[in-house]
């Protein structure tokens, strides 16, 4: 591979579409923007204050997928693809395949997203958890992920030698995206029903988490975390028995959602085995993420991306830490349905991969834009109201659930539980109130930075047009 | 201009390499007894039992899935992938100052 470098020298310019990868960054934060909206209007729903009563196009259930849905596929997606348009042909040291391509996977995926929302909003959502996505739209959402992985794998696969954990990450997610996504919305609705549904139904949900985001967040945090420590991970073999490890481990884990089911026993034992071995696996990369560190301390509190990073991968281990206790079987039994599990989605979805892909953005936009944010203390505002809300509401819920639990176990009536969880649902509230200001914050500094970037460039125009 | 990386000595050490044996063999030696017992056990209800044959649909998604990636890695050992499991970060690294440096 050196010897290509040396032949061909490529500058960055002519490997990273810097325009599309904002673009992909301005979409995400649009969605994130509908999703936290979505969110903090249910909040008040929950203390029956609901703001949109009456209102049957924006009733709590519809809004609720849109909330999950503009996340995960609105959110996340678009930042990963914006992310991996900088690190894939950087780190492959060639141009993704057509740009072209890029820019029509671009807009095909803006017309999925929001093709989900109004169908949803019709009421055509497919009934599967994260995979409601109106069956019309799936053909076009999973071509659009066929191409993705095409355009992305065509620089891979040309590399020659040894692979940066990263790009193995980045490879296994195409593959796993594509097929993950064709499993959980085609084999339910046209080929399976019954128990055999709700299987393959617990394997998508899981796997869409672990086999979609998990791969492309270790992958870029392997990129970045290196990159603005200046120093190499600690030990690349540790990464690979971390990244080989989800390959094998991770993919019969989704069953652990559907313990007490009639789904055999010896199915959910395996999942909960596999999600033991996962357990451990997870541990070798959070040692190896801190190990690496060991001595650069310090940039836990200069370094704005850095704490974003490490503050996620907290988050990480302590979902992690959840699960081990989530897939035993006399914890699931009172834990089931609760709002603990309300609190451990929105700690690995925010808390974790939102944190990666914020704290990209945060070192990325002043990249793209060519100028520095035009408010550190801004920047600060904003993780520290995403950190404490998403802290705040992890733990409100993660407690409120064993109660929840009980309550239902003492067969006391429903509405008591209900009565009961409104001050857990108050602070909910508060909690989201501050992550959505948090953003607020940050799409107004990068809209402060943006004017910033444009007034340094205006005397250079002139200078040119002169 | 300071030393390249790839000049220096390796940073791979032995208590890193046995750190990560040891943790490998942690994970794989249980997790391949479980998998393998439970595995069993499947076979025994499929032989006795037609109604457990609905059980095959995860089973058959997993394996799949698992063999892809069993001949990816047979394929990255053919390869020389993990022949020098260190350098690639260092590699990175330097790629990544050559691009800014052209910056």
């Amino acid at each position: 591979m050196s010897a290509d470098v040396e032949r061909e020298r490529p500058r960055h310019e002519d490997l990273v579409d810097e325009r599309l990868v904002s673009w992909y960054f301005l979409a995400a934060l649009g969605y994130m923007f509908i999703s936290m909206l979505g969110g903090f209007l249910m909040g008040f729903q929950l203390i029956r204050h609901n703001p949109l009563r009456g209102i049957e196009l924006l009733s709590p259930g519809r809004w609720r997928m849109i909330h999950t849905n503009a996340i995960a596929y609105g959110f996340l997606a678009n930042a990963f693809l914006g992310a991996l348009h900088w690190a894939v042909p950087r780190l492959a040291l060639r141009p993704v395949l057509d740009r072209r391509l890029s820019y029509f996977i671009f807009g095909a995926w803006q017309v999925v997203v929001l093709s989900t929302a109004v169908g949803i909003m019709l009421g055509q959502a497919q009934g599967l958890e994260w995979g409601e996505t109106p069956v019309w739209i799936d053909p076009l959402a999973l071509a659009g992920l066929l191409l993705v992985a095409i355009n992305f794998l065509a620089p891979i696969v040309r590399l020659r030698g040894p692979m940066y954990v990263t790009l193995w990450y980045f490879t296994a997610a195409f593959i796993w995206t594509f097929l993950t996504y064709a499993m959980g919305n085609f084999i339910p609705q046209y080929f399976v029903s019954g128990t055999s549904a709700g299987a393959v139904g617990g394997l998508f949900i899981h796997d869409l988490v672990g086999l979609f985001v998990t791969p492309l967040g270790w992958g870029l945090m392997y990129y970045f975390v290196p990159i603005m420590l200046k120093k190499p991970v600690w030990s690349h073999g540790l990464s690979l028995v971390g990244f080989w490890g989800l390959a094998f481990f991770y993919p019969l884990t989704g069953i652990h959602h559907f313990l007490y089911t009639p789904i055999p026993m010896f199915l959910q034992y395996g999942a909960v085995i596999s999600t033991i071995a996962v357990e451990m696996v997870v541990t070798t990369v959070l040692i190896n993420f801190f190990v690496t560190l060991r001595g650069a301390t310090g940039a836990l509190t200069n370094n704005l991306p850095i704490r974003w990073f490490y503050t996620g991968m907290v988050f990480y281990g302590l979902t992690c830490l959840q699960c081990a206790f989530q897939t035993t079987l006399t914890f699931q039994a009172l834990i089931h349905f609760t709002d603990w599990v309300v609190g451990h989605a929105h700690m690995v979805m925010f808390g974790v991969f939102s944190m990666w892909l914020l704290g990209t953005m945060t070192y990325l936009f002043p990249r793209l834009l060519k100028t520095d944010w035009y408010s550190r203390t801004l920047c600060e505002w904003h993780y520290w109201l995403s950190a404490l809300g998403i802290g705040l509401m992890s733990a409100d819920l993660i407690v409120a659930g064993p109660f929840q639990g009980y309550f239902w176990a003492s067969l006391l009536p429903w509405d008591v539980s209900v009565d009961f969880s409104i001050p857990f649902w108050a602070v909910r509230l508060v909690a989201g109130t501050m992550m959505f200001t948090g953003l607020l914050v940050f799409l107004t500094n990068l809209a402060l930075t943006w004017a910033q970037a444009r007034r340094a460039e205006e005397p250079a125009v002139l200078a040119a047009a002169a | 201009m300071s030393t390249p990386i790839s000049a220096r000595p390796p940073a791979s050490t032995r208590k890193q390499t046995l750190t990560t044996i040891v943790l490998a063999l942690i994970i794989l030696v249980p997790c391949l007894l479980g998998f393998g017992n439970k595995f069993k056990e499947f076979i025994l209800l499929f032989r006795g039992d037609v109604d457990g044959v609905f059980a095959i649909t995860p089973i058959m998604n997993y394996l799949l899935a698992s063999l892809g990636f069993f001949c990816l890695f047979l394929w990255a050992i053919l390869q020389g992938m993990f022949r020098d499991l260190e350098q690639p970060k260092k590699t990175m690294l330097e790629n990544e100052r050559m691009l800014d440096d052209e910056d």
